[in-house]
């Protein structure tokens, strides 16, 4: 189901069947944006209720001046960031804890690169992360990424070339340089 | 860059190494129209009760202006009371103290007891006064008639 046709059906009151079409086209593109921020299963899946909860709810106020798709993202990620600062102000972070157990977690299949990649993703700030996740894996346009993170392109643009620089030099240290 | 040394270029960095459990996306729609259903009926509790979500708040910030105002009053009572107490008993002794050094209450004592007992006069009771009693006689002595 496209944008357009979720929107249709929910503005001409079939509210529900708007709500399962949202679901079934986002929920594998946030779960997995999610979960690189959050790494642990159960703390993925709890955001990602969390955020088709709150578009339930704001849905109505959604007024088609920024596209669905950005819309949905960027609650998907305010979701992890209050999750992972939460972490932060409790004195602990859980993100960093979940990366050093990814090699015992029966959820994570990667190999020693993966391993290590993930690792130095895990040490980078909130923010950076989800900037450096973003490009990255999603390979989503500064552009785009400016209307999730309501950052200039710029600021994304520098965040990400240290974020890059920063993990290289941290797989550099653990790696062979045969790579 | 160095793109030779460039390791996050290696395509196996961009590949997926996470799993999730079997069938976990089949049950997420249930289980959010379920989480959503709790959240309407939640929210209509919250709704039904307006009157009371209104006046408590007000009553609180009643209860607590007149909480404030009745310690200020009580701490004003009782310093008001304590300079009372104080002045009256200031005043009090001030006025023992010029009533016993007053020479024309003393002189009234002796015209009334002496003088109708005697024919002395009244210049002649003032001279034995002043030779022949001390001001702690002359106070004893006031004191009793008084």
């Amino acid at each position: 189901m496209t944008d357009q046709e979720i929107l249709q059906l929910y503005r001409s009151g079939e509210r529900e069947k708007a709500f399962r079409g949202l679901v079934s086209s986002y929920k594998e593109r946030l779960y997995w944006h999610i979960r690189r921020m959050v790494l642990d299963h159960d703390d993925t899946d709890d955001c990602l209720q969390n955020t088709f909860v709150k578009a339930w709810q704001s849905l109505d106020r959604f007024r088609g001046d920024a596209q669905l798709y950005t819309w949905l993202y960027r609650i998907a990620t305010n979701e992890s960031l209050t999750f992972l600062t939460r972490q932060q102000t409790r004195g602990g972070r859980l993100d960093l804890e979940a990366a050093n157990r990814l090699s015992t977690d029966p959820w994570f299949d990667g190999d020693k690169l993966q391993l290590s990649l993930h690792k130095a993703i895990a040490k980078l700030p909130p923010k950076q992360k989800a900037v450096f996740n973003l490009r990255y894996f999603e390979e989503m346009p500064y552009e785009k990424i400016s209307q999730v993170l309501e950052t200039s392109e710029g600021a994304l643009k520098a965040s990400y070339h240290h974020a890059y620089e920063k993990i290289k030099a941290a797989l550099k240290e653990e790696m062979d340089e045969k790579y | 860059m160095n793109e030779q040394n460039d390791i996050l270029r290696n395509p196996a960095c961009r590949e997926n190494p996470f799993r999730m459990p079997e069938g976990y996306f089949d049950s997420l729609e249930e289980r959010l129209m379920g989480r959503i259903a709790e959240e309407n009926v939640a929210e209509t509790q919250r709704k039904t009760k307006p009157v009371w979500r209104i006046i408590k708040p007000a009553l609180t910030l009643a209860a607590m202006f007149a909480l404030v105002f009745g310690m200020g009053y009580g701490v004003l009572s009782l310093t008001h009371t304590l300079d009372r107490g104080a002045a009256v008993e200031a005043s009090g002794y001030a006025t023992a103290e010029e009533e016993l050094i007053r020479p024309a209450s003393l002189i009234n004592y002796y015209q009334a007891s002496l003088a109708e007992e005697s024919e002395l006069d009244e210049e002649t009771i003032i001279n034995y006064l002043a030779s022949e009693l001390s001001f702690s006689d002359l106070a004893e002595i006031y004191a009793q008639s008084y």
